[in-house]
């Protein structure tokens, strides 16, 4: 009753766990191991191969052997020209109805009865040539695995233990297991260079952002160290052009401005590097202390464009860039170069413009005293909705006070020359 | 009888050119190593001498080559080895190699070539 059967292979479960690998396995060299194992082990061939297209190199090579007769990885190879590798590249053979397998025993018996004697020489010499490959070998089933019409693998078979011929049923296997591996195969291959030239895009465009940061922090010291340059030789301000950041970062902190992320930088920046510029102005006009003829005050203004131009390999300081351009901008749209009114000026630029007149006057040697300070706001509320933005005038005086309070007349060492 | 000794320190790759040649009434032993080699060599009088030439235990294929080709330089000797530097190349030439074939090979070359040289020992005799 509980007779001995030979292992019957249930192809769709079979079938279903492959399938299921595959879409596990994201190595393909993984996934024909697997394969030929399975194969070995459920049916015990005398041994269970797998060729394999080089691509680089236009030949096939074994990934895998197993069995008794397994053939060593490594030794041999099948050029593009081997008899197994023509048949099933070119035209397939009609006549012995094995378009998609070769069969050494049904070639042997279509050479063996004559029947294909009918060929012109050159087709039988290949089916003599094929079946010497497949002896050579002790191939008894070859399956070709194709992708896109093209050869990309073979399965190569040996004999079954008891020598029978291989039935319909499992050859079907077998041919939905190879067509099933190349797709597995040239998919992963597909990914796996997908991710590889993502990878190297990636690292590439990393590259390039930070050369591009770093290039563009080593420009804006550059920038730095001009401005403070400029700021030196001009005679109407002294001090540190650190001063006119810190004021002008208190003031808009007054004013209840945004300063998270890279707004607090683009106000910094803008603040450092308005007059930039001013390296373009020459000396004789920079550094007369009063009274510009008129051509020399057109001369002067050159600086915001120059500034400008400066500052435009700064790609990702556009806003500072804006800044720059429109510090000399007044309120009520009597400034240059555009004539831009109220809103149209960036704020930063407003309080650029106020800041830049206060720390001016604070600084300079004709101010200079104990109420130099009330004396600048007494300028700067003169001014206040002219040239200046009332709030921003208002912002800073109250700041000022506040920044007095809490750190009593050392605040105004701040502002005196060293 | 035709007469093949093939060294090699892979044993499936003795075993396998052994089973295909013996298959062809080829006489097949095998060696494992250098030294192995050079004593089949003597016992065996092989026509022909498939020869690695990377193996382990200090006599390489290169050395063992030069030994058989001093003593017997009738026995045809090919080269049969993964390396494929020109220098290797030139070198097994100048100790007297018959032929240089790189793995992978084509099996059916390697069945001509042994058949070739199988052919002009007997043409000479
Ligand atoms: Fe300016």
């Amino acid at each position: 009753m509980f007779e001995r059967r030979p292992k019957k292979i249930n192809y769709q479960t079979v079938l279903r766990d492959v399938a299921r690998s595959m879409v596990r396995l994201k190595r393909p060299e993984r996934l024909l191991k697997l394969i030929t194992r399975y194969i070995d082990r459920e049916l015990g061939l005398s041994h269970t191969s797998l060729v394999v297209l080089e691509e680089t190199r236009d030949r096939f090579i074994f990934v895998d052997s197993k069995g008794s007769r397994r053939v060593p990885i490594g030794l041999i190879k099948f050029e593009m020209n081997h008899p197994l590798v023509l048949w099933f590249r070119a035209e397939k053979g009609k006549e012995l109805k094995c378009e998609d397998f070769l069969q050494r025993s049904l070639l042997a018996k279509g050479l063996a009865n004559g029947r294909l004697k009918m060929l012109v020489p050159e087709r039988r010499q290949l089916y003599e040539k094929v079946k010497k490959a497949m002896d050579d070998l002790k191939i008894e089933l070859a399956i070709p695995g194709y992708f896109k019409r093209t050869l990309i693998g073979l399965l190569l078979l040996g004999e079954k233990k008891d020598r029978k011929p291989f039935t319909k049923s499992e050859i079907s296997f077998f041919q939905t297991l190879t067509q099933d591996c190349s797709m597995a195969v040239k998919t992963a291959e597909y990914h796996r260079s997908l991710i590889d030239k993502n990878v190297e895009l990636e690292r590439q465009l990393k590259e390039i952002h930070n050369l591009r940061k770093k290039e563009q922090e080593t420009y804006y010291e550059i920038m730095r160290s001009l401005a403070q340059e400029v700021h030196a030789k001009d005679p109407l301000t002294y001090g540190h052009i650190n001063d006119v950041e810190y004021l002008g970062l208190k003031t808009a902190e007054e004013l209840g401005l945004d300063l998270t992320g890279r707004k607090r930088d683009i106000l910094s920046a803008g603040l450092i590097l308005h007059d930039v510029g001013k390296i373009g102005i020459p000396d004789q006009v920079l550094k007369k202390p009063t009274g510009l003829s008129g051509e020399e005050r057109e001369i002067m203004k050159t600086h915001v464009d120059k500034g400008v131009k400066i500052l435009e390999p700064l790609t990702n300081f556009k806003e500072v860039i804006e800044i720059v351009r429109t510090h000399h901008e007044n309120f009520d749209g009597s400034g240059y170069p555009l004539g831009l009114k109220g809103d149209a000026i960036p704020i930063e630029a407003r309080i650029v413009s106020v800041v830049d007149a206060f720390h001016a006057i604070v600084t300079s040697r004709c101010y200079r005293s104990n109420r130099s300070v009330e004396l600048a706001f007494d300028e700067l509320k003169k001014c206040s909705g002219t040239q200046f933005d009332p709030q921003v005038v208002d912002a800073l005086i109250r700041m000022v006070h506040k920044e007095k309070v809490r750190r009593g007349s050392g605040f105004f060492n701040l502002f005196t020359p060293s | 009888m035709k007469k093949l000794l093939v060294v090699d320190d892979e044993v499936e790759i003795c075993e396998f050119l052994k089973a295909f040649f013996e298959e062809r009434d080829y006489e097949v032993l095998t060696a494992r190593s250098g030294p192995e080699a050079l004593e089949a060599v003597d016992n065996f009088q092989p026509h022909v001498i498939l020869l690695d030439i990377f193996m382990p235990g200090g006599l390489d294929g290169l050395a063992v080559l030069k030994r058989i080709k001093d003593r017997y330089p009738n026995i045809k000797v090919i080269m049969v080895t993964a390396l494929e530097t020109r220098e290797k190349i030139e070198e097994a030439m100048r100790f007297g190699a018959d032929n240089y074939i790189t793995k992978p090979l084509s099996l059916e070359y390697l069945e001509k070539d042994v058949q070739e040289k199988i052919e002009v020992l007997s043409g000479n005799r």
